[in-house]
């Protein structure tokens, strides 16, 4: 049997992360903390303001912080509190923590150089503000492409907006919101090469429902496993693993890539 | 020239040009409509592929449209030449007296040519269709059937097309003789640019524009927001009305895997289409519509929109049905090159701002 961690959430940072449920599902590994006893892991919202109130909690002593949904910020204080508490941050983010993620990331990068076009498209239910889904968006699109250039806001309204970019190569990259409470949320990503390319459906990240991704080549098309994990829960479990080893996540290392693209937009 | 002697109570077929798209999509759609509709003669300027694809079904074949509108045997006439001879050729068909005229997209390279088609075909009564194979498919018309309030209500529209070369699906579909010779382009030339982009929405886009126009009613205040070419073939065209965002992506590759799709959008309603490749008999689009928890499908139905466009034109032609508005088509041409055109202005406005941006060399100065 591993140590459990016990665990303390901001009501807000409770909620928005599905923190109960994601514990629930790590019984051996996490735990709520006690009464008034200082808490292993403490969760916060990622509203304005998040990274001082993380290293707040790193200089206090606790040993991981999960940040759920983090609005873009410099974070360089914070990486720092980090790395001399010798604390881990965590960040769950809607679309960018699916535990897809990182096979996704390595089809993309593998055919990335010889992109035609990458197409991208995230919805979400109407009254969605746009700047917060333009961020969610961004995160899950960089997180897989890496760092995008030109990257600007063709159109912005109640109903979406239209962005544009270019990837390293110059291929073009087209970037569209949808408010719509027709279908589930979702962001998909489809990159082209000349002979096949590379699709990637995420879910929302409040139920286990599986991303899918899809490598096309010339032999034919590859669904890469399916994994039956929300972003929620992989975050918790990806904090355990770096609790439990001593390593430190490069969440933080990797948001600043996403935080440099949203400032680019203001 | 030939002839031909049988007689038959299905209506006469004339084509006029006896390309790929004839070879390929035309004449396996009227092979599979046997029983209403026989290919009676076959023009093109090239006397041996005239012969040649007019010997696959019989007919007589000749290298003049004269000999093809003269022909009493001919009561529908397909227009599958060059952009640029549509106009008069659906003109002349329509003057010479025929029952009804396919002419493939675009049927008019402007909008006086498209008002002149128009008012002779009133004049005439010969009723016309454009060759938009979409907006006869199956799966279109039943979306337009359960679309509810869909069309007034979408705010959000794309079009998404994914294209293996034409000749893969050529090749499911016949055996074909004198393909147009590929080129390569200098793409590092933005007139050359301009003319890829022009040629992507007059030659492909504007399969879907006619439908992408049905739920913007709007469509007259169109505006491109920006438009890029997509190597080696294709576009991104983000475009915008007062109440609709529209995208459009296309990119022809080397891929195998063929997608094409038409979505809606509306604050609780989506449909999504999605259709069969070019070329094949692959049966109809299939239409989903999602509404908050549920979806709605319609199709696949058994049958392509290029066999729907010989069905329209026969019963046209029997009187079983009445002709589209002329409106219609005069509208769906103009909101084709009112992109077309939108999107070059838009390209000189980019150049001349990258121009204007770029630092002045002093004279004398070597690179």
């Amino acid at each position: 049997m591993s140590s459990q961690y016990s665990v303390r959430a901001t009501p807000e940072a409770r909620e928005a992360g599905a923190v109960a449920l994601a514990v629930a599902s790590l019984p051996e590994s996490f735990g709520p903390a006690v009464g008034e006893n200082p808490a292993d892991v403490v969760v916060i919202a990622g509203q304005p303001g998040w990274t001082g109130e993380a290293a707040t909690a790193v200089t206090a002593g606790a040993r991981g912080v999960v940040v759920v949904n983090p609005a873009a910020e410099n974070t360089d204080s914070l990486q720092a509190a980090a790395q001399q508490a010798g604390a881990a941050v965590v960040l769950d983010q809607r679309w960018a923590s699916n535990p897809a993620i990182p096979a996704a990331e390595d089809a993309v990068r593998s055919m990335v150089g010889r992109a035609a076009i990458l197409d991208s498209v995230a919805t979400a239910p109407v009254g969605t503000d746009t700047g917060d889904l333009l961020a969610d968006h961004l995160a899950a699109v960089v997180r897989v492409t890496g760092p995008l250039g030109k990257l600007r806001v063709l159109a912005r309204g109640p109903h979406g907006y239209t962005s544009t970019a270019v990837l390293a190569n110059g291929a073009p990259v087209a970037l569209q919101g949808i408010a719509s409470g027709a279908r589930p949320a979702g962001v998909t990503i489809t990159l082209l090469t000349d002979d096949g390319g590379v699709s990637v459906a995420l879910p929302e990240p409040h139920a286990a429902w599986p991303a899918m991704v899809k490598v096309t080549g010339p032999q034919g098309e590859l669904l890469l496993p399916t994994i039956y994990e929300s972003a929620h829960r992989a975050t918790w479990r990806r904090l355990k693993e770096h609790l439990d080893a001593g390593t430190k996540p490069s969440d933080l290392q990797r948001f600043a890539a996403t935080s440099e693209s949203l400032a680019t937009l203001t | 020239m030939s002839s031909h002697t049988d007689a038959t109570p299905t209506l006469g077929v004339g084509i006029l040009g006896a390309g790929p798209v004839t070879q390929a999509i035309h004449l396996p759609s009227l092979a599979r409509l046997g029983d209403i509709l026989t290919v009676r003669h076959i023009m093109d300027v090239d006397a041996a592929v005239a012969e040649s694809v007019a010997a696959r079904v019989g007919a007589a074949h000749s290298t003049s449209i004269d000999a093809l509108l003269g022909d009493p045997a001919v009561q529908i006439v397909a227009i599958c030449s060059p952009h640029q001879f549509h106009a008069e050729q659906v003109i002349a068909a329509c003057r010479a007296g025929k029952k009804a005229v396919l002419c493939e997209k675009p049927f008019a390279m402007n909008a006086e040519e498209a008002a002149r088609i128009s008012a002779v075909s009133e004049e005439t009564g010969v009723p016309i269709i454009v060759g938009a194979m979409h907006t006869f498919d199956p799966g279109w018309l039943a979306a337009m059937e359960n679309r509810d309030d869909l069309t007034g209500t979408a705010h959000t529209i794309r079009s998404s097309i994914v294209l293996p070369p034409n000749a893969r699906f050529e090749d499911f579909a016949t055996e074909i003789i004198t393909r147009p010779a590929g080129s390569a382009p200098d793409y590092s030339d933005p007139e050359v640019i301009k003319g890829a982009l022009r040629g992507g929405i007059m030659g492909l886009a504007i399969h879907d524009l006619p439908l992408i126009r049905r739920f913007t009613p709007d469509f007259k205040d169109i505006e491109v927001l920006e438009a890029r070419h997509v190597r080696p073939f294709g576009y991104v065209i983000s475009l915008r009305t007062p109440t609709r965002t529209i995208e459009l992506r296309a990119a022809m590759n080397n891929t195998w895997k063929p997608e094409w799709s038409f979505e809606a959008f509306s604050d609780d309603a989506a449909l999504r289409i999605d259709f069969t490749p070019s070329y094949v008999q692959a049966g109809s689009a299939v239409a989903t519509f999602s509404r908050g928890s549920g979806t709605t499908v319609h199709g696949p139905f058994d049958h392509n929109g290029y066999e729907g466009e010989w069905r329209e034109l026969a019963a046209l032609a029997t009187g079983a049905k009445q002709p589209p508005a002329a409106q219609t088509l005069i509208d769906d041409l103009t909101f084709a090159l009112d992109i077309a055109d939108a999107t070059a202005a838009s390209l000189d406005a980019g150049q001349a701002a990258r121009e204007a941006a770029q630092p002045s060399v002093p004279e004398g100065a070597h690179a």
